[in-house]
């Protein structure tokens, strides 16, 4: 009787054609969503941004170098960010690296301390006054990321934030200098937003060190 | 350098569409989804996460893996199975994935090449995701990231449709009337020597001997095409 609600319950569709329709329709939508997203999201964090980079550009001009690190997606982000100071299309290269890319380190640590100080442990070894943390949680929450910040923030580091939903844990932390905001509730479009709150963090940061060249 | 206004958009859309169906029907076969971005490893990395560890509960994990470093081509031709996936993300001009998405028909592997900047050919990849728009910034700024995050997003729509997941017989036969295997051949890997002029060749349906008087020498890892039991031509590397 109640078939017509659900016409493939059976697996009985065949017809390809609907569906390829919907799905590029749906891509569509996703991509208006994430632009309005991250120009929203740059217009709202625009004096955040400046406030880290001239907070990072000062870091840099005097010799500090940037860990970066997160998990899953937010590890691969990571890897980006630090790619992009250290190695960019074009302007002044800093020290830069990703604390979640090599699986000894993160497996002997994950082993032996726990997943939660994955980070910290190295923030322990690599840190110094001067440097820079930036962390990326799309939650707000990961606990490794939270640890990592509060033993930056206790060695002297410059701590940076970037979150999701709001900023969570993140954003309420006093061990975190400055916290970069996404404020939506889908992992995936706060993802691609982070990046580009990155690149604008970037290239305000490779402003002040020409200022400072100059 | 600025940042762009908005996420920079592939060409067609409809492209992320038919990509994901067929992505859907190949994990529902029991495809294992190779990733693959020699100058962007981040990427390869990205995707595979994506897949295996879904951030949405209750989606299911798909296999995924990145392949990463030196070698890439030969772990990826003992590791990948026919009706797999190689998922590239990579510039056309990449020298290791034209080199693989070359080889992927030989090895029964469909292809999908996500990217920006001048296209690679267009029959070069199964799948082209591709964005004509280049910018210096579009490794990092989240534009490589919102594709596929949309392509994963779509394979599970389609996963929501089971009807459309069966198996799609789309190989060639050769005994019967398929125009385009008995115009053109099909493609192999050389894997060895067997006697003088017979190779064991590796195609899309397994491992065949083949008559290489036409061809020889070809040594391993040669790429030719094949027509009836006899390699009729190399095929030369396109880059």
């Amino acid at each position: 009787m109640t078939d017509f609600l659900y016409p493939f319950i059976e697996g009985d569709e065949r017809d390809t054609g609907p569906l390829l329709v919907d799905l590029a329709r749906s891509a569509q939508a996703k991509h208006e969503e994430s632009s309005a997203l991250r120009d929203a999201t740059l217009a709202s964090q625009s004096a955040v941004v400046a406030a880290v980079a001239d907070a990072m550009a000062a870091r840099f001009a005097a010799g500090g170098r940037l860990f970066t690190f997160g998990n899953g997606g937010s590890a691969t982000d990571a890897a980006s960010v630090a790619a992009l100071f250290a190695a960019p299309p074009e302007g002044r290269s800093v020290p830069a690296r990703n604390l979640a890319e090599d699986p000894a380190i993160l497996t002997a640590l994950g082993n032996d301390v726990g997943f939660d100080l994955v980070f910290s442990r190295q923030i322990i070894a690599h840190g110094l006054r001067g440097d820079i943390a930036l962390g990326i949680s799309t939650s707000g929450g990961s606990r490794n990321v939270l640890a990592a910040m509060s033993e930056a923030h206790s060695r002297g580091l410059l701590t940076v934030g970037l979150a999701g939903y709001g900023g969570g844990e993140l954003a309420q932390s006093p061990a975190v200098d400055h916290c970069l905001v996404v404020e939506a509730d889908s992992v995936h479009r706060i993802q691609e937003t982070q990046a580009a709150l990155a690149c604008a963090v970037w290239l305000a940061v490779q402003e002040r060190l020409e200022d400072v060249d100059a | 350098m600025a940042l762009r206004t908005g996420v920079s958009r592939l060409d067609d859309d409809a492209d992320l569409a038919g990509t994901a169906l067929t992505l859907a029907r190949r994990f529902a076969s029991g495809a294992t989804m190779w990733c693959l971005a020699p100058e962007w490893p981040e990427h390869g990395r990205h995707v595979a996460v994506e897949f295996v560890h879904p951030v949405i509960m209750g989606k299911r994990a798909l296999p995924s893996v990145s392949i990463e470093g030196s070698g890439a081509a030969a772990r990826l031709r003992s590791n990948a199975r026919s009706g797999d996936i190689l998922l590239a993300v990579a510039s056309s001009s990449d020298p290791t994935v034209c080199d693989v998405m070359q080889r992927a028909p030989a090895w029964g592997v469909t292809s999908v090449w996500i990217g920006a900047g001048p296209r690679p050919p267009s029959r070069s990849a199964d799948y082209l995701l591709w964005s004509e728009e280049a910018s210096a910034l579009g490794r990092h700024d989240g534009s490589m990231v919102f594709a596929y995050h949309v392509l994963w997003e779509l394979v599970h729509v389609c996963f929501e449709h089971p009807g459309l997941l069966r198996p799609v017989d789309d190989t060639c036969d050769l005994d019967s009337t398929c125009i385009t295997c008995s115009d053109e051949g099909r493609l192999g890997e050389v894997a060895s020597m067997v006697a003088p002029s017979v190779a064991s060749v590796r195609t899309a349906r397994g491992v065949e001997e083949v008559d290489t008087t036409l061809v020889d020498p070809v040594p391993p890892g040669s790429l030719v095409l094949i027509h009836g039991g006899v390699a009729i031509t190399r095929v030369e590397a396109t880059l």
